[in-house]
């Protein structure tokens, strides 16, 4: 056979071949197990986005309890401060007073010794 | 109208797997890759649906996508140390195929000997009838080049052909 029909009989031999049996079904399978995969997989991230959601609420009621100590603490703390000032304020007029009126009866016996 | 067509998957498979399962089985030379690549090839248009705007559109996709899949799958078989084609060389062009003429069916098998830029410009060609320029388009290659690999492959396959299909022709 002469090759004069070369580029003929090459676009003959290449001509489409018909699809395997069954390719369809496999795409179709296929698209339908990734939308699934997809769906498991949008559900999965959505449970963990929840589980992230409660663990920062429970840190952040955890955070506002802790907070809420230190400072209540630190309100009794400065409270009790206040309380000893003013005791020993009180302390220190009794002694003042205590020696004013001393300071006063010295004062009057010194005169009577005169 | 471009703006009336809406793309329906399962028709795009339909009308179109024999095309993708073609280009795919020509370019690899392996009925299972072909399959593989094939399904690949819808896979990835089902996640690409949305860019897909017109008939012509699908089928330009089809086509690009298919020759570079079909491209990297052969890429893969040969770093894992397999390469069809040069098994088929060695077997003198003898690869088994179940349709088509007895000499049509040994030059689709030479086909497979020839470097993969000019058997992808030849089964676009000649598989799918179309321009130097589509080819170009298609494989996102320079025309020039495109229409040298074009001439070179044909030369190339036409004197493989002359050689070794030469007892087989005498027979005929």
């Amino acid at each position: 056979m002469p090759f004069d029909d070369f580029e003929n009989e090459l676009r003959d031999s290449l001509k489409r071949e018909p699809a395997p049996a069954g390719l369809k079904r496999r795409v179709m399978e296929g698209r339908q197990n990734r939308a699934q995969l997809h769906l498991s997989r949008t559900s999965a991230r959505q449970r963990s986005r929840m589980i992230w959601f409660e663990r920062i609420a429970a840190s952040l009621v955890l955070a506002g309890v802790a907070g809420g100590a230190v400072v209540g603490h630190y309100a009794i703390e400065r409270r009790k401060g206040e309380e000893a000032k003013q005791q020993v304020f009180t302390a220190l007029r009794i002694t003042n007073h205590a020696f004013e009126v001393m300071n006063e009866r010295l004062q009057e016996r010194d005169k009577d010794s005169q | 109208m471009a703006d009336d067509w809406q793309p329906d998957f399962e028709q795009l498979v339909d009308v179109h797997q024999s095309m993708v399962f073609s280009l795919a089985l020509r370019m690899t030379g392996d009925r299972g890759l072909a399959e593989e690549v094939s399904q690949d090839v819808f896979m990835e248009l089902d996640r690409n649906m949305t860019k897909i705007e017109t008939a012509q559109h699908a089928i330009f996709w089809l086509r690009r996508v298919t020759m570079s899949r079909a491209t990297d799958a052969l890429r893969r078989r040969r770093v894992r140390g397999t390469d069809l084609w040069v098994e088929i060389e060695e077997s003198h062009g003898a690869r088994e195929l179940e349709h088509g003429s007895p000499l049509g069916d040994r030059i689709e098998a030479l086909l497979g000997t020839l470097p993969e830029a000019q058997r992808a410009a030849i089964v676009l060609r000649y598989q799918e009838d179309l321009t130097p320029e589509e080819i170009a388009a298609t494989l996102d290659a320079p025309l020039a080049t495109v229409k040298s690999q074009l001439q070179r492959g044909l030369k190339l396959l036409r004197a493989k052909a002359e050689s070794q299909l030469k007892e087989y022709i005498r027979a005929v």
